[in-house]
């Protein structure tokens, strides 16, 4: 499961949140665990939305 | 100026010690021969030398990452069981098996390497100019016989591996292996800042993922067929250190580089800039209240990492504090927010900080930790 992350800066959301172990992953096509989330999301899933 | 344009250079014995200035060049002083990064195994970020029962998929020392079917068959630790190292090394990688386990055909216990593409670009594999490299290590063990291992790619669904085999003869006594891999010239390999190649030693693999040793396959073997199952017997231990992947088909001497640029190295694909455990009070970094309250702290990176990273930290009450015009506040945790590979903002909320405050963001328990990573 993941939560978006929005930026109250600049109203950006450029991370999630991998709510088992509260990292906090950007939103970078090289990163691995950026990549397991994209695996997540193309089998369906949905992330919670951002506060 | 005058230009010297020969195809050699050789001492007056046709040998190997002439020296230009003072330095004698030979392969075994070749500054980056070691693709292989914490082959000494002296840099253990996340651990400081602790032991840990990992779970899959997760790194333990510096840059060395282990898979396993079967959770909690082994422990790992940097010096594990305290044995003196191999003459020249201060460290070595630890794993001690914490059961008799057999595994079945589609079980999977190894450890792991993988060099990104950068650094091994020059190999030429996956073309006709493919190189051969040898992997070199020293290696011992509570058990003997013939163990195994692989080098493999792993980007475009595994398809591509090499098994090989050596064998360790003494029991508890250090032993240095070579295996020479001639290159593959199939197959894609990255050249980029994505899964290079990955080196693999087996603890336990079944069959599935076994292989015949000294060949190419067009599949994901970790091992070769047969080898030794270092989880299969309770208490084993399997030590290896001076771990080296250098281009030709020959081993040479251990490439030892400077602590701090073995540090630096590891730092590309894990960095941790604040930790309690060493110095519970340190600053991370200062910055300034963007709004009341909206606080934003810049962290810059240590070095360019290779992905924009994943941070991680441990969370509780009070472990991170900020200072504000004469007072403080503390925090649980901290977000990440418009991070690059070269830096990250870090959030967090809270006290009503005046809008333009400096903040100056510490560290306010042993226990508080931040992990950026960016691993392959």
């Amino acid at each position: 499961m993941y939560k978006l992350i929005l930026d109250p800066t600049t109203n950006n959301i450029d991370v999630v949140k991998r709510i088992a172990d509260n990292a906090f992953i950007p939103f970078d096509e090289a990163n691995t665990d950026y990549q397991e989330y994209l695996e997540w999301l193309a089998e369906g899933n949905e992330p919670e939305p951002a506060d | 100026m005058s230009t010297i344009a020969v195809n050699a250079i050789t001492d007056a014995n046709d040998g190997n010690t002439t020296t230009i200035n003072g330095v004698t060049p030979n392969s075994a002083n070749v500054v980056g021969k070691n693709r292989i990064i914490n082959g000494n195994m002296v840099i253990d970020q996340r651990n400081a030398g602790a032991s840990v029962t990992p779970i899959n998929g997760t790194y333990v020392i510096d840059r060395w990452k282990q898979y396993q079917s079967a959770a909690s068959k082994y422990s790992v630790q940097q010096n594990a069981g305290g044995v003196t190292p191999p003459a020249g090394f201060a460290n070595y990688l630890g794993v001690v098996s914490l059961s008799s386990y057999t595994s079945s055909s589609a079980d999977y216990f190894t450890l792991e390497q993988t060099i990104e593409g950068y650094n091994v670009a020059d190999l030429g594999w996956g073309t006709a100019d493919a190189k051969s490299v040898t992997v070199s290590f020293w290696v011992r063990s509570s058990l003997t016989g013939t163990f195994g291992g692989s080098i493999k790619n792993k980007s475009s669904g595994a398809n591509r591996s090499y098994p090989f085999s050596f064998v360790i003869s003494v029991a508890n006594t250090w032993e240095r292996k070579t295996i020479t891999v001639i290159g593959d010239t199939t197959g894609i390999w990255l050249n980029t800042n994505g899964l290079g190649i990955t080196l693999s030693i087996n603890l336990g693999t079944g069959t599935t993922y076994s292989g015949p040793a000294g060949a190419w396959a067009a599949t994901n073997y970790l091992s070769a067929t047969g080898a030794t199952s270092v989880v299969g017997t309770s208490g084993a231990t399997f030590y290896i250190t001076g771990v080296q992947l250098e281009v030709g088909e020959s081993a040479t001497e251990f490439e030892h580089r400077p602590y701090t640029t073995e540090l630096q190295l590891c730092q590309r694909y894990c960095c941790i800039p604040a930790d309690g455990s060493i110095t519970s009070g340190a600053v991370i970094a200062t910055g300034a209240a963007y709004t009341s309250g909206n606080n934003n702290t810049p962290l810059y990176l240590k070095v360019t990492m290779r992905a924009v990273p994943t941070l991680t930290q441990n969370t509780g009450s009070g472990y991170y504090v900020y200072y504000y015009n004469g007072t403080s506040s503390s925090t649980s945790s901290l977000t990440l927010s418009g991070a690059s590979t070269n830096d990250c903002i870090l959030l967090y909320s809270g006290a009503s900080t005046a809008t333009g405050a400096a903040l100056d963001l510490r560290m306010n328990n042993a226990n508080a930790k931040l992990i950026l990573s960016a691993e392959l």
